[in-house]
C-alpha cells in the first residue's frame, strides 16, 4: 500500500475520566491527554491511511480539526510518544503487486478540453493509443469533479476509466488529495503547468511526467521544464520523447538523473506498391509534377512557426531541384504561398493521416531540426520506408537515427534563431540522395525502427520506470527527519568588536556552534531536495553543506 | 513504612495483555504495577501500612508485599502517585475562574519573597513586592516540588521543571500564563519555547548587557526562541530601547517599571534620623555636617571607588556607606569624611535614607537597570544624583540630577561607563548649597517615586498577559508549501545555472486551495527561503537568517514583513 503512515501506533492504552480523554504509551509511560478527533483518528491509525481517515471523519469533524489532530499526533510521534516513526523503506511496486495479485493503478488528472484545443492531431492521437497500450499493463483512473447532484457529462475515454468523485460546493480538499487514495503511480500528460505540479506533493506515490516537445507550446517549455524540474523529487521521473530534448535540458541546467527518453511507437501504414508509385500519387494529390521528377526531400519541421516559414523558404531557393514535403503541424493552415519546389502538410483528421504514408513512402530522403518542436515519431514513420536523414543537430547525431543519416551542425537558441550553414546542408542532402552502400544500410535500419518503435514498447517502459521509481532512495521531506539538536538560529553580540553576528545554538547540547550554513541546510531539507537547497546556497554565493 | 492511608493523585487503574497499570493524570505518566501493587493502590487511601499487610498477607508473600512498598517510596520520591504536601485540592482546582499565574523561578525558594530580610540583590527585593502585589491580581503558583499554601493566593504546587513539558496541557487549561525570571545559564526555559501549548511566557530581564556580553546573548537566544505569544518585562524604558538596537521587533521587549512603597519608604525627621545614626556609630560629624549617602554593595562596579573620590574632593561633607561590609576597601586608606554606618535590616532603612541630605548613585556597572534604591531615596524625598547612563535617568527624571559619565560603546570588563567624579562633586554641592534648590529636589523626588507603585507594576504584568494571550489568538502555523526552481532562461541569452527563483503553490499542505487565481506564484529566493524558515522557526530565527544574508538591512526587513503578511493572510 502506497501513501503510507510515517509512524506507526505504539502499543497503548486509551480511556475516559471525568469526561476527558487520554491515551498511555504503554513503553514511553507518557500520558497524553486527547480531544475526541484525535481519540478517533488513533483508533484507526493503525489500520487505515490518512486518506481514508479524513475522508472517513470528515461528517463528523471539521477538516482542518482532523489535519491539525493528525499533525498534532504526528509531533508527538516525532518524539516517539503513542506514535513512532517508520523507518523501513517503501516496498517496491513488483513486490506489491504480487502480493495483492492486481494490476498496478495508476492516476492519470486530465484536462480534456484545454489539451484538444492546444495539442494537433497526431499529438492527440498519439496519446490516446499510448494510453490504450498502457491499460494492458496497469490500471488507469482519472478524477472529474462535479457537484453533488449535478448531472454533469463525463467525457469517456474508451479504456481509461473515469473514476467519477462528487464533491460538495464548498470542499475544500483539491484533487491531489484523491491521489492519496491507493494509487501506485500518478501519470501526468498534460502539457500546462498549472494545477498538475499539485501532484508532486503526494507524498509516497511516484509521478512520472511526459513531456512533449510540441512546436505550439515551445514559448512556455523553457518555464515549464524548469519549475516542473524544481517540483520533482528523487522517485518521479520527467519523460520526454526524443534525445535531444534531454539534451537541450541539460543545457537548460535540468538535473537529467531523472530524464528518461521514451520515444512515442510509431504506425507504419502499408506500401501502396513502390516507390515510383508513391511518387506519382503523391504528385497528383498535390497537383505538382515535380514529385515525380526531381528528387524527394521530406522536411519534418519543429521550427518555431514564424521563422520556420522564412527557413523553409530560404532552405527551397537554395536547393531549387528538390521537391520539398514539408510536415508542420502549425503551418500547415497559415502559410499560404510556400515557394514552388514546397508543399506543407499536416494530418489533421483520420483522412489526411491515411494518406501520409503515402508521402513517406515517396521520399528519397529525411531531414529534420533535432530541437524540441520536431516530433521524433513522424522523423520514424518518415523514414520507415527506407529513407536515410540528414539531421540539423547542435548535439551531434541523434541516437534514435544513429546508422542512417549523417548530422549537419545547426544552432539554435530559443529556438527561434536556428541555424545552419546552407551550402553545407545542400552539400550534404545531394550526397545523400545519391544511391550507394548507405542506403542498404538504411533499409536494414527502417525494418529495425518498426521493431523497435511498437506502442507496447513504449507502454511497457513507462511501467518500467514505475518500477524503478520505487527503487530509488526516497528524499521525500522528511516529517521523520528532525534533526537530533534542534538548531535555534540567533544573533550574538561579540564584545571583543561590539558586532552583532548570526550563529545557531543547538538545543540538547546546549551551545552556539558556527554552523549557520549546516543548520539552514538541515532545515531548507525537510520540505526542499538536496538540489532546491543547493540552489539557494548558489544564490546566496554560499558553499552548500548538501552533498550533491 | 510509608504512612499509608495517603492523599493520591488522581489515578486510573487498568489492565493491558494482563499486565495492570497505573496512569497518574496529575503527572502525565504511566506505571508498570505488579498485581500486589496494584491491590495496595486500591487500599491505599483508607487504611495503614499495617492494615494494608494484613490485608494482603493472605494473597502475597511478604517478600513481595516488602518490594512493593520499597517501589512505592521510590515513585513518591520521584513525586509520582502520592500528593506530596497538603491536600490542595480544592483551592487549586482547575475550574475556577480566577486567573492563576504559575511561576517558575528555579534555585529560589518561594518562601524568600515573603520573608524580605533573606532577600540581598536589589533584583529579588524587587520580585518579592511585585509578586505581593500581583496577587490582588491572580493566584500565584510557583512550581516546586510539594503541594502547599504559601499565603493569600500564593502556592507551592509540586510540579518540577523536569514536569512542565509533560503537563503542558494541563498547564495550558490551568494557567493564564507563566512568569519567569530571566537567568542566563538557564537549560529549561528554551525548550519550552518549541511548544505551541504552554500559555504565554512572560520572561523579566534585569540585566541588559553585564558579565562581558553574556547577558545580551542569553536574551537575544530567548528572542529568537520565543514564539510569538512570548515576551520579555524591562525595567526602564532604557533598557527596552536598548534591545531595540539589536533587534528587528522591539515590540517583545515592554516595560516594566519597578515600584516602591512609600508608605515605608518616606520623609521623616531629618535631624531625628541623623541624630540616631550618629548614635549607632558614634559619629557626631553626621548630625552636624551635610551628609551624602551610598546604599549598596560596596565594589567597582557600584561606583565605589568614585565614591571615594567623591569623599576625597569634598572634605567639607560626611560621605556616608551602607552595605554589607566595605569589602577590599576595608583594608585601604579612605578619607576621613567617610563613614560606613553598616547593614542594616529593611525596616531600619527608610531611617538611613532620612539621614542622607543627598543620595549619590555612582553604579557603571553593565546591569544597571533601574536602581531601585535610588527610587526608596526619592521616596524618602532625598533628591538623588546620578550618572548619565542606562536606565536610571529616567527613573529620576526631573526629580534629581545627572552627573556626566563617559559611556562606552562597548562593555568592557562588565563595565559599561565611567562617571565623571567632577560632574558628580558638582552636582552634589549644588543641590547642597543652597537650601531653596534642595527643598525643591527634595519635593519633587517624593512626588516623583510616588508615581511608581507596585500596585501599576502588578497591574501592568496582568495587561501585558492580557496582550499576549490576545497574540497567542493570532498565531497560524505556516502550511504554505514553496519550491526553488532555476530562474527562466532570457530570451537571447544562454541559461544561467547559478540562477534561482521561488515558486509558491496555491495548494497548501491540507490540500486547500489557499490562492485562488493561478496555481503557482513567482517569488524572490529570499521571500521563498523565509517562507521555508517559517515552517518550523521564528520570525525571529528568520530575521537572524537574514540578517546574515541579505545585505541591506531595509530589505531583509522588507523581506520578513511581507512573507509574514503572506501567510498571516492565506492561513
Amino acid at each position: 500500500m502506497v501513501s503510507r503512515q510515517r509512524y506507526q501506533l505504539k502499543r497503548h492504552h486509551k480511556f475516559e475520566q471525568d469526561d476527558r480523554k487520554y491515551v498511555a504509551d504503554l513503553e514511553t509511560g507518557d500520558l497524553v491527554q486527547v480531544n475526541d478527533v484525535e481519540w478517533e483518528i488513533l483508533a484507526r491509525y493503525a489500520s487505515q491511511t490518512r486518506h481514508r481517515m479524513v475522508e472517513r471523519l470528515k461528517g463528523k469533524y471539521k477538516l482542518t480539526a482532523i489535519f491539525e489532530g493528525i499533525e498534532r499526533l504526528e509531533r508527538l510521534g516525532e518524539q516517539d510518544i503513542l506514535l513512532s516513526p517508520i523507518v523501513e523503506p517503501i516496498a517496491p511496486m513488483r513486490a506489491n503487486r504480487k502480493q495483492t495479485d492486481r494490476m498496478p493503478k495508476l492516476l492519470v488528472p486530465f484536462h480534456f478540453t484545454q489539451e484538444k484545443s492546444a495539442l494537433d492531431y497526431l499529438t492527440g492521437l498519439n496519446r490516446y493509443q499510448f494510453l490504450r497500450h498502457l491499460s494492458a499493463f496497469v490500471e488507469l483512473e482519472t478524477l472529474a469533479f462535479s457537484e453533488i447532484g449535478e448531472k454533469k457529462e463525463i467525457p469517456d475515454f474508451d479504456e481509461v476509466r473515469v473514476r467519477k468523485v462528487d464533491i460538495p460546493k464548498s470542499s475544500a480538499l483539491m484533487a491531489p488529495w484523491y491521489a492519496l487514495d491507493g494509487y501506485d503511480g500518478i501519470l501526468l500528460l498534460s502539457q500546462f503547468l498549472t494545477e498538475d505540479l499539485f501532484y508532486y506533493r503526494v507524498p509516497d506515490v511516484p509521478v512520472v511526467h511526459c513531456i512533449e516537445g510540441v512546436q505550439q507550446l515551445q514559448h512556455v517549455l523553457p518555464k515549464t521544464l524548469l519549475t516542473l524540474s524544481a517540483f520533482q523529487r528523487s522517485k518521479d521521473t520527467l519523460v520526454v520523447k526524443a534525445s535531444w530534448m534531454k539534451e537541450w535540458l541539460a543545457e537548460l541546467g535540468v538535473p537529467v538523473e531523472n530524464v528518461r527518453v521514451i520515444p512515442d511507437g510509431i504506425d507504419i501504414g502499408a506500401p501502396i506498391g513502390d516507390k515510383v508509385l508513391a511518387k506519382q500519387h503523391t504528385a497528383a494529390i498535390f497537383e505538382k509534377p515535380m514529385f515525380t521528377k526531381q528528387p524527394v526531400v521530406g522536411l519534418i519541421s519543429g521550427f518555431e512557426p514564424k521563422r520556420g516559414a522564412a527557413w523553409i523558404t530560404a532552405f527551397a531557393r537554395a536547393n531549387p531541384h528538390l521537391a520539398i514535403f514539408v510536415y508542420d503541424a502549425m503551418l500547415a493552415e497559415h502559410y499560404q504561398h510556400p515557394p514552388e519546389n514546397v508543399v506543407i502538410f499536416r494530418a489533421d483528421d483520420e483522412e489526411t493521416l491515411s494518406v501520409l504514408p503515402i508521402f513517406f513512402q515517396a521520399l528519397d530522403l529525411v531531414c529534420f531540426p533535432a530541437m524540441p518542436g520536431t516530433p521524433l515519431s513522424i522523423v520514424l514513420e518518415a523514414m520507415a520506408f527506407g529513407a536515410p536523414c540528414v539531421a540539423m543537430s547542435k548535439y551531434g547525431m541523434p541516437e534514435e537515427v544513429a546508422s542512417a543519416g549523417v548530422a549537419v551542425a545547426a544552432d539554435w537558441d530559443n529556438f527561434g534563431n536556428f541555424r545552419v550553414p546552407m551550402a553545407e546542408l545542400s552539400k550534404t542532402i545531394h550526397k545523400w540522395l545519391k544511391p550507394s552502400q548507405v542506403r542498404g544500410v538504411c533499409e536494414n535500419f527502417s525494418e529495425r525502427i518498426v521493431q523497435r518503435h511498437t506502442r507496447k514498447g513504449t507502454a511497457g517502459a513507462i511501467v518500467r520506470v514505475f518500477e524503478e521509481s520505487f527503487q530509488r532512495e526516497t528524499d521525500d521531506f522528511g516529517e521523520t527527519e528532525r534533526t537530533l539538536f534542534p538548531p535555534i538560529f540567533c544573533r550574538q553580540y561579540e564584545p571583543e568588536t561590539g558586532a552583532l553576528r548570526s550563529c545557531v545554538y543547538r538545543l540538547g547540547i546546549n551551545r552556539d556552534n558556527n554552523d549557520l550554513e549546516e543548520a539552514l541546510a538541515e532545515v531548507l531539507a525537510e520540505g526542499h531536495t538536496s538540489a532546491e537547497v543547493a540552489s539557494v546556497f548558489k544564490h546566496f554565493q554560499r558553499e552548500s553543506p548538501v552533498c550533491m | 513504612m510509608l504512612g499509608f492511608p495517603k492523599i493520591l493523585h488522581q489515578l486510573h487503574l487498568f489492565e493491558e495483555d494482563s499486565v495492570p497499570y497505573v496512569a497518574d493524570l496529575d503527572k502525565a505518566r504511566v506505571i508498570e504495577l505488579s498485581a500486589v501493587m496494584m491491590d495496595i493502590l486500591k487500599l491505599a487511601e483508607t487504611q495503614t501500612d499495617d492494615a494494608i499487610v494484613e490485608t494482603l498477607s493472605a494473597s502475597y508473600e511478604e517478600d513481595d508485599i516488602s518490594e512493593a512498598f520499597e517501589r512505592f517510596a521510590e515513585l513518591e520520591r520521584e513525586g509520582l502517585l502520592f500528593n506530596r504536601g497538603e491536600d490542595l485540592e480544592r483551592s487549586l482546582a482547575t475550574e475556577s475562574k480566577w486567573r492563576k499565574l504559575l511561576v517558575v523561578i528555579p534555585g529560589i525558594n518561594p518562601d524568600s519573597f515573603f520573608d524580605i530580610e533573606t532577600l540581598s540583590a536589589g533584583t529579588n527585593m524587587a520580585l518579592a513586592y511585585m509578586i505581593r502585589h500581583l496577587t490582588k491580581y491572580a493566584d500565584l503558583h510557583f512550581a516546586g516540588s510539594r503541594n502547599r499554601k504559601i499565603a493569600d493566593g500564593v502556592y507551592e504546587v509540586d510540579i518540577s521543571i523536569d514536569d512542565l513539558v509533560r503537563l503542558r496541557s494541563k498547564i495550558a487549561e490551568t494557567y493564564y500564563g507563566i512568569l519567569t525570571l530571566h537567568q542566563e545559564h538557564e537549560r529549561w526555559l528554551l525548550p519550552l519555547y518549541r511548544y505551541p501549548e504552554f500559555p504565554p511566557i512572560l520572561v523579566q530581564n534585569h540585566a541588559p548587557r553585564g558579565h562581558g556580553g553574556q547577558a545580551i546573548n542569553s536574551m537575544l537566544r530567548h528572542y529568537a526562541a520565543m514564539r510569538d505569544c512570548d515576551g520579555f518585562t524591562a525595567p526602564s524604558d532604557y533598557v527596552r530601547d536598548f534591545y531595540a538596537g539589536y533587534v528587528w521587533d522591539p515590540s517583545f521587549f515592554n516595560t516594566l517599571p519597578n515600584g516602591v512603597d512609600s508608605r515605608l519608604f518616606c520623609p521623616m525627621d531629618k535631624a531625628a534620623a541623623k541624630r540616631e545614626i550618629a548614635e549607632w556609630v558614634g559619629d557626631e560629624r553626621i548630625e552636624i555636617a551635610p551628609t551624602v549617602g551610598y546604599l549598596s554593595r560596596v565594589q567597582s562596579e557600584k561606583g565605589a571607588s568614585v565614591y571615594l573620590k567623591l569623599a576625597a574632593l569634598n572634605p567639607h561633607l560626611i560621605f556616608m556607606i551602607a552595605g554589607p561590609d566595605m569589602g577590599r576597601y576595608a583594608s585601604r586608606e579612605v578619607p576621613k569624611n567617610l563613614v560606613y554606618v553598616g547593614f542594616h535590616p529593611r525596616e531600619k532603612l527608610p531611617l538611613i535614607y532620612n539621614a542622607f541630605d543627598v543620595y549619590c548613585f555612582p553604579s557603571m556597572s553593565g546591569e544597571e537597570t533601574f536602581g531601585l534604591t535610588v527610587l526608596e531615596a526619592m521616596a524618602c524625598a532625598v533628591p538623588p544624583v546620578v550618572p548619565n547612563f542606562d536606565g536610571v535617568p529616567s527613573v529620576v527624571g526631573d526629580a534629581g540630577l545627572v552627573a556626566d559619565a563617559d559611556n562606552f560603546d562597548q562593555d568592557i570588563a562588565t563595565l559599561v561607563s565611567y562617571p565623571c567624579p567632577m560632574s558628580f562633586s558638582e552636582k552634589i554641592n549644588t543641590l547642597l548649597n543652597n537650601t531653596q534648590v534642595w527643598e525643591t529636589f527634595s519635593e519633587k523626588a517624593r512626588q516623583r517615586a510616588l508615581l511608581f507603585t507596585w500596585d501599576k507594576t502588578a497591574r501592568r504584568i496582568v495587561q501585558l498577559f492580557e496582550m499576549l494571550r490576545q497574540k497567542k489568538k493570532l498565531i497560524n502555523r505556516n502550511r504554505l508549501l514553496n519550491v526553488f526552481a532555476p530562474a527562466q532562461p532570457v530570451e537571447g541569452e544562454a541559461p544561467e545555472r547559478e540562477k534561482c527563483r521561488s515558486v509558491l503553490l496555491s495548494m497548501n499542505t491540507h490540500y486547500e486551495r489557499c490562492l485562488m487565481r493561478d496555481a503557482v506564484y513567482p517569488l524572490p529566493v529570499e521571500d521563498g527561503l523565509v517562507l521555508s524558515i517559517l515552517k518550523n522557526h521564528t520570525t525571529r530565527e528568520a530575521e537572524s537568517i537574514l540578517a546574515e544574508l541579505v545585505t541591506d538591512e531595509t530589505e531583509a526587513r522588507a523581506i520578513l514583513k511581507r512573507v509574514r503578511g503572506l501567510i498571516n493572510a492565506t492561513a
